[in-house]
């Protein structure tokens, strides 16, 4: 497979030092299944807790690579007429009332139903062609000229027969359409397939067996703080460390919903916009509905506050 | 390589990680791109392609680090003579040049670091013990020249010769090391020891005694190997094993000490029973067109279609009820049906269990919020004494919950019918079958004994849906099962 700025792809060092200059920071792990995708052209399946940034690697890899991102949002009800393409059934309509006249013009001089239909015949599929046809993300994927990073996003919402509509694509970057024939990708310009899933519902084997996996955990402190760094830059050090000290706190705790990585970076914004260099327990209680969302958690933490922010506090 | 590959995802397949053939041409194809230089890299690549939950990352790990041991080697042979700098020598055997090199030895190899090349080495054998003395038969010469990557390498090739990963319980230990020092050219070996000492001179007996030295910590190596493929190869595959065993076991002949793997076992079926069924209700929820409805309610509107009308959703939710005899001969049967039902809670969400040996009592809640342990425990306290009494728990079932019985409703019960010559009244049980959708009486017995002495079966079987022997996983599993498809 050969696409634009192949060499962003060398190897992983130089995937993980350009995913940093567009500050994505990513660990090994990461940067191996990006550079696995590429060379063997298999998809990755993106599987963790909601927030760590799984979306994102997608679109930090079109970003690296200058290709359009296109995206699939997936959704309970999604099919193929929504995911694969559709037919354009106004301008087939409307397409036939013009013609109409053109119609009986060719017609002429045709005699008896047998050499009418012969005449018509001759025409070919004219409305179920590739003018008539309005390609859905799949398809725009496969046809896209420079390659592409294609996104299914979510895929655990979907059906499971959608799923197995993905089965085709992955493994042979190649579409069915049963009135035009099977839309292949060009075998140098193979997109880029990610998927994600927050693992709502376990993804069947056959899909599995397609992908490469990948989990993205949360990030320990170092690598939370540096990805802080990266996507922050105007926070003072100090608070950045603590800041970090007292997520990763948080996480160890017994909530509904743990604050993830776009948590800690909306909450190192807030502390901005508060123009605040250190962490204490009354501005952690005015700030936490940033990072938890549920009251429930709310409550539990500011129940334990004043001993989790000074743990934090020390620890940094 | 390819061969170590099998290998390897053989040992992730024993450790229950599923590891297809097209995946593992995959990790075949990403070796190849991503060679064997950094051991980090080639694991992180391995496994992105071969281990597909976080589960089996876990799993995959420690497979790998396991399986991928040669650190160990480089501790070897530390006072013994080497030509090259021996200090130097171990440090620099980290792991990642050893896997590197076993890697690239594999395909060459072949069998050259066993016991190839014997006649050669008989010719030269005379000559090289007179003159330099220098240890002649292969095996001799590989250990005193300290190279241990060639040493590993040899002993994986006799290792695999001797198909050692096919070792299944411990006492085949002793068996396989011997092998492999067979295979590694242990003969030759004892051979020259032998006729160096015979030979008597100073040297020779100097060189006799370094190879003896040498041979034993071999011997100690080879056992620690063995060891260690038994830890990978057997412990996993005894382990699976053990539950099929523990599957198809009479459930009453359980020990208390093998609950636990049962317990393990019934959460696999049960998950399996999940995965099957949740998928079929996702489909039936949908629904069809259903046309007569749809014509019919149409009609007012000159017949226009217009107002569609679908097929209901199947909402059939069982509501299963299960009563289980707890006293001390069906308990255990009792306690795994229960521990199935609420495993699969997910596609079975209404399930009333009651617990009686002349009482009934319900103890679904109970089920419900305490570990399967505490909730067994405290039944058999609650319920568990007094002789067997069918009778009066089928009145106290007609009493209490004869009103809950509709058309949906499934009833199980579970005991040995043996009423201790009492009123069976089996009345009530007809009374329930007409009423239930299902009656289902799991026997623990075989049916032989069905009528036998006290047993009752005779008068209860015909008025049960379904009369039949339980008594192993195997059984439960199979009637959850149906109750499921009935169900979904």
């Amino acid at each position: 497979m050969a696409i634009k700025n192949e060499e962003k792809l060398a190897d992983i060092d130089v995937i993980e030092s350009n995913f940093e200059s567009l500050n994505y920071i990513c660990n090994a792990q990461i940067a191996t299944a990006v550079f696995l995708a590429y060379h063997l052209e298999k998809p990755i399946l993106i599987e963790g807790p909601p927030g760590v940034g799984k979306t994102e690697l997608a679109k930090t890899t079109a970003e690296m690579l200058d290709l359009p991102c296109i995206r699939l949002q997936c959704y309970e009800g999604l099919d193929e007429s929504k995911a694969i393409y559709e037919w354009k059934y106004g301008k087939q309509l409307l397409y036939t009332q013009v013609l109409k006249e053109t119609l009986s013009e060719i017609l002429e001089g045709a005699r008896g139903l047998t050499e009418s239909v012969g005449k018509l015949h001759e025409f070919g599929d004219i409305f179920f062609s590739e003018d008539f046809l309005e390609p859905r993300p799949l398809l725009k994927a496969l046809k896209a000229e420079e390659g592409c990073v294609l996104l299914i996003d979510e895929v655990d919402k979907s059906d499971h027969e959608f799923e197995s509509l993905l089965l085709e694509m992955l493994s042979d970057f190649q579409l069915s359409i049963p009135e035009i024939g099977t839309v292949k990708a060009h075998p140098d310009r193979k997109p880029l397939v990610f998927l994600t899933s927050n693992n709502t519902r376990e993804i069947s084997d056959a899909l599995k067996r397609r992908c490469l996996h990948l989990y993205i955990p949360f990030p320990d402190a170092d690598l939370e703080s540096r990805i802080v760094h990266a996507r922050v830059p105007a926070i003072p050090e100090k608070l950045r460390r603590q800041l970090v000290a007292f997520i990763q706190e948080l996480r160890g705790m017994d909530l509904k919903k743990v604050p993830a990585i776009s948590e800690t970076i909306d909450w190192a914004r807030t502390l901005i916009l508060l123009h605040s260099d250190s962490l204490d327990a009354d501005l952690v209680r005015q700030t936490l509905n940033v990072i938890l969302k549920f009251q429930e958690d709310i409550e539990t933490v500011e129940s334990e506050l004043q001993g989790v922010t000074n743990k934090a506090l020390k620890e940094s | 390589m390819d061969r170590t590959l099998v290998d390897f995802v053989k040992v992730l397949r024993t450790a229950e990680i599923k590891v297809s053939p097209a995946e593992t041409l995959d990790a075949m194809v990403a070796l190849d791109v991503v060679g064997y230089q950094d051991r980090e890299f080639l694991k992180n690549s391995l496994a992105i392609v071969l281990s597909k939950t976080p589960e089996e990352k876990e799993a995959f790990d420690d497979c790998f680090d396991r399986f991928f041991t040669f650190d160990k080697f480089s501790a070897m042979d530390e006072q013994a003579p080497t030509r090259d700098q021996p200090g130097d020598d171990s440090d620099d055997f980290d792991p990642q040049s050893d896997s590197k090199e076993q890697g690239s030895g594999k395909g060459g190899q072949g069998a050259g670091g066993g016991g190839g090349g014997e006649q050669q080495e008989q010719e030269s054998e005379r000559e090289a013990s007179e003159l330099k003395l220098e240890p002649s038969s292969p095996l001799g010469k590989l250990l005193l020249s300290g190279d241990k990557s060639e040493l590993m390498i040899s002993m994986a090739e006799a290792g695999r010769k001797a198909e050692v990963n096919q070792i299944v319980v411990f006492t085949q230990k002793g068996l396989y090391t011997r092998k492999i020092m067979d295979n590694m050219g242990l003969k030759e070996l004892q051979q020259e020891i032998g006729d160096l000492q015979a030979h008597g001179g100073p040297p020779q007996a100097d060189l006799a005694g370094r190879l003896k030295a040498a041979r034993d910590r071999l011997r100690d190596r080879v056992r620690d190997y063995v060891e260690k493929q038994f830890m990978l190869h057997a412990d996993e595959s005894g382990k699976l094993l053990r539950e099929e065993l523990l599957k198809k076991v009479k459930l009453s002949n359980l020990e208390k000490r093998n609950f636990k793997d049962v317990q393990e076992v019934v959460f696999k079926m049960a998950k399996k029973l999940i995965s099957i069924h949740s998928k079929r209700r996702k489909t039936y929820r949908r629904g069809h067109l259903d046309i007569r409805k749809t014509l019919r309610h149409n009609m007012q509107y000159d017949g226009i279609f217009f107002d569609l009308h679908w097929k209901a959703s199947k909402v059939d939710r069982p509501k299963v009820m299960c009563i289980c005899d707890v006293s001390g001969s069906v308990s255990n049967y009792s306690r795994f049906l229960l521990m199935f039902l609420y495993s699969v809670a997910e596609v079975l969400p209404k399930v009333r269990s009651f617990a009686f040996s002349s009482d009934l009592g319900e103890v679904t809640r109970l089920f419900q919020q305490s570990n399967l342990e505490d909730a067994m425990a405290k039944t058999m306290r609650d319920y568990g004494n007094g002789s067997t009494d069918y009778g009066q728990m089928l009145a106290d079932f007609r009493s209490h919950c004869m009103d809950d019985v509709d058309k949906k409703t499934t009833v199980i019960i579970l005991g040995d019918a043996r009423n201790n010559y009492g009123d069976p009244r089996a009345d009530v049980l007809k009374e329930v079958y007409d009423k239930a959708k299902r009656v289902i009486w799991l026997n623990p017995e075989p049916k032989m004994s069905w009528t036998v002495g006290d047993a009752e079966m005779k008068k209860y079987a015909p008025c049960c849906h379904q009369a039949e022997v339980c008594n192993s996983l195997v059984h439960l599993e199979r009637v959850v099962s149906n109750l499921l498809r009935a169900a979904t």
